[in-house]
């Protein structure tokens, strides 16, 4: 009486199957929503700052400080213009029409041919914190090519190369974080008003009253989600590679099976979830609350897991979307052997199969008569 | 042997005793009818034979397996059509009894078989393919049956199958039970339909969580009201406040437009009418389940 029968598991996977392919909001979700949010954050999210608004002030008008502004202007991160006639410097920044202003004293030319400091004040809008920090950054590169153009003889240089993301585009950092992300929470999501529902509509009292085993209830429905998942992530995986350009360095096999390791845990939690909640409202709150909130904030989609603090490092450990997130900008960008990702491939394992075995006991006792 | 037998079952939700006490036992090929209020424990009761609940203590048997035993024997030997209908109304009719079939391990050729049988039965004449949700309220009840009666059960449960349904797809779903039970299965239904449980062979009465009465309709009438009824037409209604304690009365009770009164000794009545100008029209009458089911179950006279 207590087995795992596949059949059962079967006609579960079918009839679950075909209640997705029947609702287009399920559909919605999976295919076009994930689209969506890729398209947007890869496009919307850039980290990379170019054309910053600022204005140049030349006060010494030499030859060396037409270069040091034709340096900059050639660097594409700064659009460099004259203050308008009759409009301070200030005023501009006062106003926001531009983020900084760059004055060139005079006695730049003099000093540079002396071998002496020759200096260049940057006034920067400190209201804009995101802005001003990206262009401190920029500085040293500014200084460090003008320098390069005009000092003589030119100083020692840093040659910075950018392995894995040679342009160091935030995109390619972004956009397999997201597939991580939309994931995570779409499954979680889907799943979670599986069970819920059953119990809502009264059709559990059915299932309960045929030989059907919760083992049988709980794979038949995790199935074709995995199958929805999958399609998902083919969805994602060609906008990446066809509008963004993504590489891919990673070997397909290694990937699929991560996505595997990594579909299951999340689609439990989403089971888990309706099996506690039985009430659609309640399980997509938790799924919201369980789904969406950790994966955004401490899968180090955007804050970097090792700069959180430590008790975070630790407890992340078990949320999948932190090992995915890592997995996929590997598989994209750098193209580890699966030896390398031992730590993540245990881990999704270990939460995937604690996540079953969680919903599969609450959902016996459940079901015990 | 009993097709369903239930002996001193008790069901408790924490403080809360839902089936108290209750033993009966159902013969195969009657109809049995469970009637109460809402709360009275009836879908609990079910649950119970159905293998869906433990009882807290007592014993019941469906065909002679005992429900706390073999689940699956349990299971294979009854059907279940709950109070909201199971069916899904996203997918086809077809595609609901496959599902079911699938559960149950039956094969391609007796889920073939059972569904001619069963289309038959209900006169189901569509493609098989329409889904649920399109079709009307009744005919939905109807297929709802045919999917708790697609294993063969030899018991069917079926708790509240009329309830929102037109009067005439009711009497239809009717026609059906008795072929259920002249085929010989047995059929354990509630109603909230008094006239619904007249067609039962024996009524099973809850209240509370105890059965308080079980007896064929007729045979409850008898017992509930030994003195039959007396029947005042409406009219002036001033003789109704002139009824006391010594008058050897109930208080009358609204029937419809008309009013119902009990005896409580013999030629009470007659003695109280005779004593009663411009007394509207009256006569003795029949109770009806109606007055059966207010006296007993909801404690008025």
């Amino acid at each position: 009486m207590r087995r795992f029968a596949p059949r059962r598991a079967w006609a579960i996977a079918r009839k679950e199957w075909r209640h997705i392919l029947r609702d287009p909001f399920t559909l919605g979700m999976a295919l076009i929503m994930p689209a969506l949010m890729v398209v947007y954050f890869g496009y919307a999210i850039d980290f990379d700052m170019k054309g910053i608004r600022a204005l140049l002030v030349d006060r010494d008008h030499t030859p060396a400080s037409r270069e040091f502004s034709r340096v900059m202007s050639a660097s594409g991160f700064v659009a460099l213009e004259a203050p308008a006639p009759g409009e301070g410097p200030m005023q501009a920044l006062d106003l926001g029409r531009a983020k900084a202003v760059f004055t060139v004293q005079p006695g730049f030319a003099r000093s540079l041919a002396q071998g002496l400091q020759a200096t260049v004040d940057v006034d920067m809008d400190g209201s804009d914190n995101q802005t001003a920090t990206t262009l401190s950054a920029y500085l040293a590169g500014f200084q460090q090519a003008a320098s390069s153009r005009l000092a003589q003889p030119p100083p020692p240089a840093l040659r910075a190369r950018y392995l894995f993301n040679p342009e160091l585009s935030s995109r390619f950092f972004i956009v397999p974080a997201m597939l991580a992300l939309v994931l995570a929470i779409l499954c979680v999501l889907l799943t979670a008003m599986t069970v819920a529902r059953e119990w809502e509509t009264g059709s559990m009292e059915l299932l309960l009253g045929t030989p059907a085993q919760p083992l049988d209830i709980i794979l038949g429905k995790l199935l074709p989600y995995l199958g929805l998942g999958l399609a998902t992530v083919a969805v994602v995986y060609a906008l990446a590679r066809t509008v963004f350009g993504l590489p891919f360095a990673g070997s397909h096999l290694t990937f699929l099976l991560a996505l595997l390791l990594f579909l299951i845990p999340c689609l439990s939690q989403g089971l888990l979830i309706s099996v506690v909640a039985r009430q659609q409202v309640v399980a997509m709150q938790l799924a919201m609350l369980t789904g969406m909130l950790p994966n955004f904030m401490l899968s180090g989609f955007i804050f970097p897991v090792e700069s959180m603090p430590r008790f975070f490092q630790v407890a992340t450990m078990i949320l999948p979307g932190r090992w995915f997130v890592l997995i996929c900008r590997d598989a994209f960008l750098k193209g580890s052997g699966p030896l390398d990702l031992a730590l993540p491939f245990l881990m999704l394992g270990l939460t995937g199969a604690l996540l079953i075995s969680a919903s599969l006991a609450r959902f016996h006792k459940d079901l015990e008569p | 042997m009993p097709a369903v037998e239930a002996r001193g079952l008790v069901v408790r939700f924490g403080d809360f005793t839902a089936v108290d006490r209750v033993s009966f036992s159902v013969e195969p090929g009657e109809i049995f009818g469970f009637l109460g209020a809402n709360g009275a424990g009836k879908t609990t009761t079910i649950r119970v034979l159905c293998g869906l609940l433990h009882p807290s203590a007592g014993q019941a048997w469906v065909d002679g397996v005992p429900v706390e035993g073999d689940l699956k024997a349990v299971k294979a030997r009854v059907g279940y059509m709950t109070q909201r209908s199971t069916l899904y109304a996203d997918l086809s009719v077809d595609e609901n009894l496959a599902f079911q079939a699938g559960l149950r391990g039956m094969s391609a050729a007796d889920l073939a078989r059972r569904r001619g049988e069963l289309f038959s039965l209900i006169g189901f004449a569509g493609s098989g393919h329409e889904l649920v949700q399109s079709l009307p309220g009744g005919l939905r009840q109807q297929v709802s049956l045919a999917q708790a009666l697609l294993h063969d059960p030899r018991i069917v449960f079926l708790d509240e199958p009329t309830a929102g349904v037109a009067p005439e797809a009711r009497a239809r779903f009717w026609s059906l039970i008795r072929r259920l039970a002249g085929e010989g299965r047995t059929v354990f239904v509630t109603t909230h339909y008094m006239d619904e449980a007249e067609q039962c062979g024996r009524i099973a009465l809850m209240r509370d969580g105890k059965l308080i009465a079980l007896d064929s309709p007729l045979g409850l009438k008898g017992s509930t009201y030994p003195r039959g009824l007396v029947e005042v037409d409406p009219g002036a209604g001033d003789w109704r406040t002139r009824i006391s304690a010594e008058s050897g009365l109930s208080q009358p009770r609204p029937h419809g437009l008309r009013w119902h009164l009990e005896e409580q000794r013999e030629g009470a009545w007659e003695a109280f009418a005779a004593a009663q100008p411009g007394l509207p029209p009256w006569r003795r009458s029949l109770p009806t389940l109606e007055d059966v089911f207010l006296k007993l179950v909801e404690g008025r006279p």
